[in-house]
């Protein structure tokens, strides 16, 4: 079975868990895939193992806890050191799609905004690329995306396994985050300098390439699950 | 952690190969078959990254098929690499317990 109808399984298999019993599993779940750099497959087959073994032992009036232990995160940790890491050929393609993905996207948006903002300006808005800024403007985007990734990663972290946590306050970290990340980008792109070389870009060769970008990736991803 | 599962520790790979050598189990089945062998100190969920190590090292091999009760379960199967190491862990065991049972020989154990 291919990992995403193991996750599918999982997903309906835990509503028949106690509360307790569900909080418990979800804490060492998401811990688990988490771990990125681990397979995938082989992090769903154990956890649907876990979650099979957990129904069982409910059935028979035992609890997650005399199952796997008092200490959640420290039997977490002996799975995920068990686990096979994932080959770093999937890993790089993935990354490189999200790039690609949103490189397309910032084409094609670009494509729409530029004969709109002419329409609304009544003069033309230039189509000039600069290509140091806007290599540094992608860089700041891409910079931001990663940072946003690894800081959501964390809050989530730390409220596994700890009955303090707060999501409300998860919530207005994320929401921080987000809002500081936005300004940065939108400050970058508005005060950044013009220098460098420059190319004439226009709206439709604009639109064009980030379609076509964008349909590639699509593609490719449709392809690469063909040959999994 | 108490003397006995420390000693357990160290000689828990070699019994979950030796019950997958009887027949193909998966994980909850497995740990019923270590209690009703008298291991009752083996609590549940240890056996599963005892499972993913010997999975990883080739010496048992997981195979979903349908379990007696209907749904799909995970069965292990072990590997020829597995009988083996199997072999040499029952070899190596046994150069252990006959020294000390001679040695403990005579005591009164309760």
């Amino acid at each position: 079975m291919k990992a995403k109808q193991l996750i599918e399984e999982n997903n309906k298999k835990r509503e028949q868990l106690t509360p307790e019993n569900e909080k418990y599993y979800s804490d060492m779940l998401i811990y688990i895939r988490l771990q990125l750099t681990l397979s995938e497959q082989q992090s769903e087959e154990v956890l649907m193992e876990m979650l099979d073994h957990l129904l069982d032992g409910q059935n028979e009036g035992k609890s997650a806890r005399d199952i796997f232990g008092d200490d959640p995160k420290g039997y977490a940790d002996e799975i995920i050191q068990n686990l096979p890491k994932e080959q770093k050929r999937s890993v790089i393609p993935f990354i490189m799609g999200i790039v690609l993905n949103l490189l397309s996207w910032m084409l094609m948006i670009r494509g729409v905004v530029i004969p709109i903002a002419s329409q609304l300006n009544k003069e033309d808005v230039s189509s000039s690329v600069y290509l140091y800024p806007t290599l540094l403007t992608f860089a700041v985007i891409i910079g931001s995306v990663a940072f946003g990734v690894w800081y959501i990663f964390r809050i989530i972290k730390q409220s596994l396994f700890n009955e303090k946590a707060s999501e409300k306050k998860d919530m207005v970290k994320a929401g921080v985050f987000g809002a500081v990340a936005m300004g940065l980008v939108i400050a970058v792109t508005m005060f950044m300098p013009e220098f460098g070389p420059s190319f004439h870009f226009s709206w439709w060769a604009s639109l064009l390439t980030g379609g076509v970008l964008w349909l590639v990736v699509f593609l490719f991803k449709k392809f690469e699950v063909w040959f999994k | 952690m108490s003397l006995r599962s420390q000693l357990l520790k160290g000689i828990l790979d070699g019994c979950v190969l030796a019950v997958i050598e009887k027949e193909p189990v998966y994980g909850y089945e497995l740990s019923k078959k270590l209690q009703e062998f008298g291991l009752s100190d083996v609590s549940e969920g240890t056996i599963y990254p005892v499972l993913l190590r010997l999975q990883k090292n080739g010496l048992i091999r997981g195979e979903m098929q349908p379990s007696e009760s209907g749904p799909n379960r995970k069965y292990y199967h072990l590997t020829e690499e597995g009988k083996a190491s199997l072999d040499m862990i029952a070899s190596e065991w046994q150069q252990i317990v006959e020294p000390v049972h001679t040695l403990f020989k005579g005591r009164n154990l309760q």
